[in-house]
């Protein structure tokens, strides 16, 4: 029988739950626990925090110095992520208005902004929270794990623990029981974006980052990547897409990506790039 | 802000208003705000006359100058440097006055937007309604509970609109969070703490040599004003009877002059704890000397809290992840099969907002919204349904929270109110 160990708690939000199978030092998961609360401290803004720090800053000056390496570490994937989407995957907001542009200068370790802007990592955090913890759980020997925070950030660790990739099926959300689409993960981060949930219609949608306008469409977005924090803004962008944008970003990106649009309550394949097994 | 940016911010703004005023329940909750977003009828304008234009008063002149609906037809202030500032604002040929009964003599106006010192509310308020206009009026109400429900009961005489500037009631998250509270998220609702806290003196610079200090630091004195209660806690406690769906039943509280120890007479820092049905509280504190925590809601219930200035919503305990489970059983077992994870879920947040002050609006915000409704229900003869109320309870709960802290003394709810009930 494989040994399992388990670590679950309550950060960025949601509930992180870190599984590790085989031989592993019994720190390990400890210590990556660690590693997500580290990130939860630098990126949250509901306490003091560096990212609160950053966004007093930049609400009265147009450029501001970071100097917590989680933060720098977001912002650098921000920026990447934003260059991949053509900007449709961005971290600041500006309420209400569209966004700003900002730039930040990795060197001197500064953010400049164009108008009043504020960081929020709640589209990217709980990637970069499981990719954190995944490296320490890696340094700790751990050759097999799957973590996630809430359900729609997950990363595996390896393979799975009997052997072969962990084989995962996204639910179909208005058809119990099947899944709209199932993909095996090694050593892979799988991120579900969605403007639909059967449970709570009344949800707040995520908005468009050039004009910060809601997206209505009953969609899902779903996005495999090496990290975490990359599927999670890739699966963002896919929410927010045009159909051409979809399009070019499926022909960018070298991971697998999927889009549903719903119709009444059957599930329509909007892009898929990468291998795929796609049940509806 | 340029027009072609203003233009797409209101309508996204709108949009945000719509989507919130289409959930659940909220046609119920607020009428108002549905109505917001309908087109104007017809194309005439509401003819406006500003009594008041300070710091307020011109910023409701700005937002006014963006509505569909309405227009500035005359301004009025009795301190000359606040008329020419608000004068730069508007065509020339606006007719402005030191004297409010000078411009209601003038004509001219369909109805009165009064920003002036809360002492002289209500006066202006009767003196609008005497000359037949409607009027919209800033919070808080008046500098007594009787001149509160007095202005309710003579402008329902008059058959006049008379509304009150609470632009809470027409902002997105708030709708949105309310909408959210009542399906049942954050589970039964049993306390709100809110707090505004800031660390400035409040003063206004007063032009040496001058006897302006109590005009221009009307804030400052209970002649005019019942401090922190009446400028920032009637906000908070409109937030809060909304979110019960109740009205306090009594009030207690503790009030000093704690760190500002200038001559001012109001408190500048206040605790109260207000009663609702059900042994529910709302717990407020403010005062002058201390930032960190800001201006906030946190509406608790037994499931989650909302917090709507910072746009946030949270569970209790986070749902369990079934998928994962069901996946350790299996492996025990030695079985492979389908882990089902990756449903849809959502952000936990509203509306995004972050600490601070808010960002991209600015002045244009609800509080124009507020005159689109205002000039609605001024061409239809129609208020918006529950609005009045709702800034009557908050001002007379802010009323008492003075009284109590006076006392030493917890104080009931009153009888013989405008609106004795909660529903109209
Ligand atoms: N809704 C909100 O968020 C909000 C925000 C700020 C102020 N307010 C309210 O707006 C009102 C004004 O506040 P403010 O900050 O603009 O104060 P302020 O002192 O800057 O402006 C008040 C103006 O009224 C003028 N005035 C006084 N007595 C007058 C009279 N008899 N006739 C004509 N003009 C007279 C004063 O000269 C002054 O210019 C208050 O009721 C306040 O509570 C509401």
């Amino acid at each position: 029988m494989t040994e399992g160990h388990a670590e679950c708690f309550v950060a960025m939000g949601t509930r992180v739950e870190l599984h590790a199978f085989g031989p592993c030092d019994p720190q390990a998961l400890r210590l990556a626990r660690h590693e997500v609360e580290r990130v939860d401290d630098a990126l949250t803004i509901h306490r003091p925090s560096p990212t609160v720090t950053l966004n007093e800053a930049l609400s009265v000056a147009s450029g501001a110095a970071v100097d917590d390496p989680i933060l720098l570490a977001a912002l650098i994937e921000t920026r990447v992520l934003m260059r991949m989407t053509d900007g449709l995957f961005d971290a600041t907001v500006r309420q209400g208005a569209p966004r700003g542009a900002w730039d930040l200068d990795i060197a001197r370790g500064r953010v400049e902004a164009e108008g009043p802007l504020a960081f929020d990592f709640g589209g990217m955090g709980k990637g970069l929270a499981l990719d954190a913890a995944a490296a320490s759980l890696r340094a700790g020997g751990v050759q097999s794990g799957l973590l996630s925070a809430g359900e729609s950030s997950i990363l595996a660790i390896g393979q799975h623990p009997l052997g072969g990739p962990w084989p995962i099926g996204v639910p179909h959300p208005f058809a119990p029981g099947t899944f709209l689409a199932e993909l095996d993960l090694v050593d892979e981060a799988l991120s579900v974006s969605a403007t639909v949930d059967a449970a709570a219609p009344c949800r707040q949608p995520t908005l468009r980052s050039d004009n910060g306008a809601p997206v209505t469409a009953p969609l899902t977005a779903v996005a495999v990547a090496a990290q975490g924090a990359r599927a999670e803004g890739l699966s963002t962008a896919l929410l927010a897409a045009s159909p051409e944008e979809r399009d070019r970003l499926a022909q960018r990106h070298s991971g697998r990506m999927l889009c549903f649009r719903y119709e009444g309550r059957d599930a329509i394949t909007l892009a898929i790039t990468g291998e795929l097994a796609c049940n509806v | 802000m340029s027009d072609n940016a203003f233009d797409l911010t209101r309508r996204l703004f709108l949009d945000r208003v719509v989507q919130a005023a289409a959930l659940a329940g909220m046609a119920q909750l607020a009428p108002w705000a549905a109505a917001s977003a309908a087109d104007p009828i017809g194309r005439d304008r509401v003819r406006l006359g500003v009594i008041g234009t300070g710091d307020r008063g011109r910023a409701l002149i700005q937002n006014i100058l963006k509505t569909r609906n309405c227009a500035v037809a005359a301004i009025c202030d009795d301190y000359a440097p606040h008329l020419d500032k608000a004068r730069a604002l508007l065509p020339a040929a606006t007719p402005a006055f030191t004297d409010h009964r000078a411009m209601l003599d003038a004509g001219g106006i369909d109805a009165v937007v009064i920003a002036t010192p809360l002492h002289v509310h209500a006066i202006q308020t009767f003196d609008a309604l005497d000359a037949g206009l409607h009027v919209w009026c800033e919070k808080a109400m008046a500098r007594t509970i009787a001149d509160c429900t007095a202005m309710v009961t003579r402008s329902q005489a008059a058959g006049r609109i008379l509304q009150i500037g609470h632009q809470r009631l027409f902002n997105p998250t708030y709708l949105n969070a309310l909408a959210r509270a009542r399906a049942g998220e954050i589970g039964t609702i049993t306390q709100v703490r809110a707090s505004w806290h800031r660390n400035r003196d409040w003063r206004r610079a007063v032009p040496p040599g001058s006897d302006l200090e109590r005009k221009l630091n009307w804030r400052l004195y209970r002649e005019s004003s019942a401090g922190l209660m009446t400028e920032l806690a009637t906000h908070q406690i409109q937030v809060a009877n909304w979110f019960f769906g109740a009205l306090p039943t009594r009030v207690m509280g503790s009030g000093s002059i704690c760190f500002w120890k200038d001559g001012r007479e109001v408190y500048d820092h206040v605790a109260l704890i207000f009663d609702y049905p059900g042994g529910r509280k709302l717990v407020y504190t403010s005062l002058l000397n201390n930032a960190r925590y800001g201006c906030e809601e946190q509406i608790m219930g037994h499931k989650g809290s909302i917090e709507p200035e910072l746009g946030r919503i949270y569970a209790e305990t986070p749902p369990r992840v079934p998928g994962l489970q069901q996946m350790r059983r299996d492996v025990a077992k030695g079985r492979r099969r389908t882990i089902p994870i990756g449903g849809a879920t959502w952000f936990p947040e509203l509306p995004v907002t972050t600490p601070g002050e808010s960002l991209g609006w600015g002045e244009y915000d609800e509080s124009m919204l507020q005159f689109e409704a205002f000039a609605e229900a001024v061409k239809t003869g129609t208020p918006a349904p529950g609005l009045l109320r709702e800034a009557y309870h908050a001002s007379v709960a802010s009323l008492l929270g003075e009284s109590a802290m006076d006392a030493g003394q917890p104080i009931s709810w009153p009888s013989g109110l405008a609106f004795e009930k909660l529903e109209a």
